[in-house]
């Protein structure tokens, strides 16, 4: 079983290996591209600094994504039900996605001051969109057969919802979440950038931008690298899930 | 019967899909070679027409505003062009150290702090600089006039936000004030955060944001870094140790036309602030002539009369490297006459 | 001709289809003006070409759809309000339409659940509806477990449990192979011969209509009116072999030149 991590494994090495060998041929000087082993070095001495920063970006992170995916599937439930609804509403629902960072990040501080809140907002708008298309999509394409057979014996709307267009819609939902979990870890890292606490160094954000201002590119990369890891954990936490709840059923996880 | 009806039917079938297939296959090739075709001329050309417009650019390193002002006094009055000098003048986001971009080539001149200089040189980026435009450093942190703060260590015994980059100047501060009660996060250009509320403080340039949060109606309130102990030169124009010894004469030119151009400004600045105002937006015209105004103390002082617009003394390198070396921002002080090229003693040719 | 009896006891509904006018969005007329009499307890099929609004004719009675012009009245007795009679309705389709996500019992307890039954009192009439169609040992499995026949036969099942006094079949066997075919029409008429409710079974098939019904009605192409209606006349027991029966074939050669005759 353990087999089928190779593959990837070993992309992942052979491109150590190469970006190693380029920058040691190359002689590029260390403040332009830092080699992995610099990097590794890096995350090993700043251990202790870096970890509570993966911490405070793995809590945002997490309420983040948490909140895409609640806020997320109510807002596609919602606009399954109404036809009016979901043409005035969905239009802008790509909005969330299309919002730059930057300009709403001062905004959220004038509203909720600084601290945790402001980042997990963050998080939350850049991921949720994934999780409404996808959601969205599933909840419609509902097999019609199903839906006559519901009405036939009476099934109330919520009933409907709950035990067939909610279940049949699983696997997008799941879809949308995947997407959503690397979305989170990118917009809580961007919001670190200018809301992050400097001193304790709240988040992954905090310590990219410092290092980078520093003119210290390999510590900066020990940063990105943790949050890339976040990213994947969280992916293939969804992944496992997703694995749990479809395996009886679909043939995705067949 | 059955079986031998089954055997016979799916060749003749198939080469009809491999032969349709081949033909496709032979559609998408070729238009993959007009595409390469087009996608090699295309780069041919563009390469061709970089050769001829070979400029050297100079990176500032903020949006057009007065602390660049005697650079694009010098673009729009000639003193570029008078030297036989093609100048483009950029200027950078948030991002990449200049200095950065100077080391690897993607920028022949461009705008840096003196520490920023120092701490590339320690890295082994052969950087030097060549004009100091700010014999004072405009570096400050603004905060809100009616908490009423009677310096820089207010601020940071007090609760309250200071929003700045993790600059040496910052790691100086925390040095004099260890155990900062005010929470210190990250910083994003613009002073809106600052006029919504109160107890928020931001780092900015005593030329740039108090006058703009002022325009706004807010109550900015100034404190100066140098007055705090930390002054290094400020938007020193830098280039490559290679690029000294390798086009002195240049070099040369370039420094006495900025020299040209600051003088200009300073005894006029409308004309390059009309320049900057189209190209940056956020700044009125009436706040280009304050800052250009308020600036002139830390740019022309005893000094400069003395020797001259963007004068660097080895002392006061000498002395920044003690500093950061005491920050523990370097290991070892370099030697100041490596960080900095006085031009007037270039060989003339 | 042999009279088709129906008991006092018996617990289908009858179905009375007047002038009935359906049209669709894209401005399709599916029927005009069909008038249909369906006896309680009744085996009825109905034939037709592609687009002859059969599958339209059944949903009508379903309640999914609803008429231009037209009524259609379900009863057993004048006295019985249409609403009440509905709800011992079922409805198979042509593929089985089973939930993936659940396991064949809690599929075929669905419409009970609908119903609003507890859970308690709807395990033993699914476990009961899962036996009469022999699947007894695979309550457990998933849809996906199963094969095309099992599944309808779940399907099936699904459609028996609320013990309908309507059944509605929209050509549930086209899509399976001819020997599973003959079985489930097989089991079909005899869980009809234990229940004898009403059943309106639409197919494309004269030899499946012929096999499982007391009366078959061919429509014509559309708008579909009816061009013939044709009591069976075979024995109320029927089995597989009755089709290579000489009777068998005159039947179905009646519907056919019926189905001819519609075409043109």
């Amino acid at each position: 079983m353990l087999w089928r991590y190779v593959p990837p494994i070993a992309v992942f090495v052979a491109v150590l290996i190469a970006w190693q060998a380029y920058a040691v041929i190359t002689g590029a000087p260390a403040y332009l591209l830092p080699k992995p082993l610099a990097v590794l070095r890096s995350l090993v001495a700043d251990r202790d600094n870096l970890l509570s920063s993966l911490g405070w970006t793995a809590l945002a992170a997490l309420g983040g994504f948490a909140a895409s995916a609640l806020i997320g599937v109510s807002i596609a439930v919602l606009l399954s039900t109404s036809t009016i609804l979901r043409r005035a509403f969905y239009p802008y629902t790509v909005f969330f996605q299309t919002v730059p960072i930057i300009a709403i990040a001062p905004m959220l501080v004038i509203l909720m001051g600084f601290g945790i809140l402001p980042v997990v907002v963050c998080a939350f708008i850049v991921s949720v969109f994934p999780v409404i298309a996808n959601t969205l999509t599933g909840l419609l394409s509902t097999d019609p057969a199903l839906v006559d057979l519901f009405r036939l014996y009476g099934a109330r709307p919520v009933a409907a919802m709950w035990k067939l267009r909610l279940p049949s819609a699983l696997p997008n939902i799941f879809t949308g979440l995947r997407i959503s979990a690397g979305l989170a870890v990118i917009g809580t890292v961007v919001a670190e950038f200018f809301v992050g606490e400097i001193v304790r160094g709240e988040g992954l954000g905090v310590r990219i931008v410092s290092a980078t201002k520093q003119g210290e590119p390999d510590l900066a990369f020990a940063a990105v690298l943790l949050a890339s890891l976040l990213g994947l954990t969280m992916f293939g936490a969804v992944n496992l899930i997703s694995h749990f709840a479809l395996r009886r059923w679909h043939a995705s996880e067949q | 019967m059955r079986s031998i009806t089954v055997a016979w039917a799916p060749r003749p079938r198939k080469s009809a899909i491999a032969r349709a297939g081949r033909s496709c296959h032979k559609q998408s090739l070729a238009i993959l070679k007009c595409l390469l075709l087009g996608v090699l001329l295309s780069a041919c050309l563009s390469g061709c027409h970089r050769d001829e417009h070979q400029a050297t650019t100079i990176t500032l390193d903020w949006k057009p505003e007065p602390e660049f002002g005697g650079f694009y006094q010098a673009q729009v009055s000639g003193a570029f062009k008078n030297r036989g000098l093609d100048i483009e003048l950029k200027s950078a986001g948030a991002g990449a150290p200049t200095w950065q971009l100077v080391a690897s080539g993607q920028t022949e001149f461009a705008t840096a702090a003196a520490d920023e200089v120092l701490i590339a040189r320690a890295k082994g980026a052969d950087v030097v600089a060549v004009f100091a435009v700010y014999q004072t450093s405009p570096q400050g942190i603004m905060v809100h006039r009616s908490r009423g703060f009677s310096s820089i260590g207010d601020l940071f015994t007090h609760p309250g936000i200071l929003a700045a980059e993790d600059s040496t100047w910052l790691k100086y501060l925390l040095g004099k004030y260890p155990a900062p009660i005010v929470t210190i996060t990250g910083y994003s250009s613009g002073v809106t955060v600052f006029l919504a509320k109160h107890d928020y403080s931001q780092q900015c340039f005593v030329t740039s944001e108090p006058l703009l949060a002022a325009r706004e109606g807010g109550d900015p309130q100034t404190f100066l870094i140098a007055d705090a102990g930390y002054n290094p030169y400020t938007t020193v124009l830098i280039t490559r140790g290679e690029t000294v010894r390798n086009h002195p004469q240049k070099v040369k030119q370039v420094v006495e036309a900025c020299r040209e151009g600051w003088r200009k400004y300073l005894d006029d600045p409308s004309a390059a602030n009309a320049v900057m105002a189209k190209l940056n937006t956020e700044m009125d015209a009436k706040t280009f002539e304050l800052a250009a105004a308020a600036q002139k103390p830390l740019i022309e002082t005893e000094e400069t009369r003395k020797s001259g617009l963007g004068v660097m003394t080895s002392q006061r390198w000498t002395q920044l490297a003690k500093q950061l070396v005491d920050l523990k921002v370097l290991v070892m002080a370099p030697s100041a006459e490596n960080c900095f090229v006085d031009v007037d003693k270039l060989p003339a040719n | 001709m042999q009279e088709i009896v129906t008991s006092p006891h018996a617990t289908g509904v009858g179905i009375e289809v007047r002038g009935v006018r359906r049209v669709f969005d894209s401005g399709v007329i599916a029927l005009d003006g069909l008038s249909l009499n369906i006896h309680p307890g009744e085996f009825i099929a109905i034939l037709g070409p592609s687009g002859c609004g059969k599958s339209t004719l059944l949903r009508l009675i379903a309640g999914l759809d609803k008429p231009q012009s037209g009524s259609i009245t379900i009863a057993d007795d004048p006295d019985t309000p249409a609403t009440k009679a509905r709800e011992h309705l079922a409805y198979v389709f042509q593929d089985a339409h089973l939930l993936p996500w659940r396991s064949v019992l809690d599929n075929v307890a669905l419409p009970l659940e609908l119903l609003g039954i507890q859970r308690g009192q709807r395990l033993a009439p699914s476990r009961q509806a899962i036996e009469r169609v022999g699947l007894s040992d695979a309550v457990d499995r998933y849809p996906n477990q199963l094969s095309g026949g099992m599944r309808m036969r779940v399907s099936l099942a699904r459609a028996m449990v609320t013990q309908p006094r309507l059944l509605l079949l929209d050509e549930p066997f086209a899509a399976l192979d001819e020997i599973t075919r003959q079985r489930l029409d097989e089991q079909l008429r005899e869980l009809w011969l234990a229940a004898r409710m009403t059943v309106v079974f639409v197919t494309h098939s004269t030899a499946e209509a012929v096999f499982l019904a007391d009366r078959a009605v061919v429509l014509s192409k559309r708008p579909g009116q009816i061009i013939a209606d044709h009591t069976i006349e075979l024995p109320p027991n029927r089995a597989g072999p009755i089709r290579a029966t000489p009777e068998f074939a005159r039947q179905t050669r009646v519907l056919y030149e019926a189905l001819d005759r519609g075409q043109t």
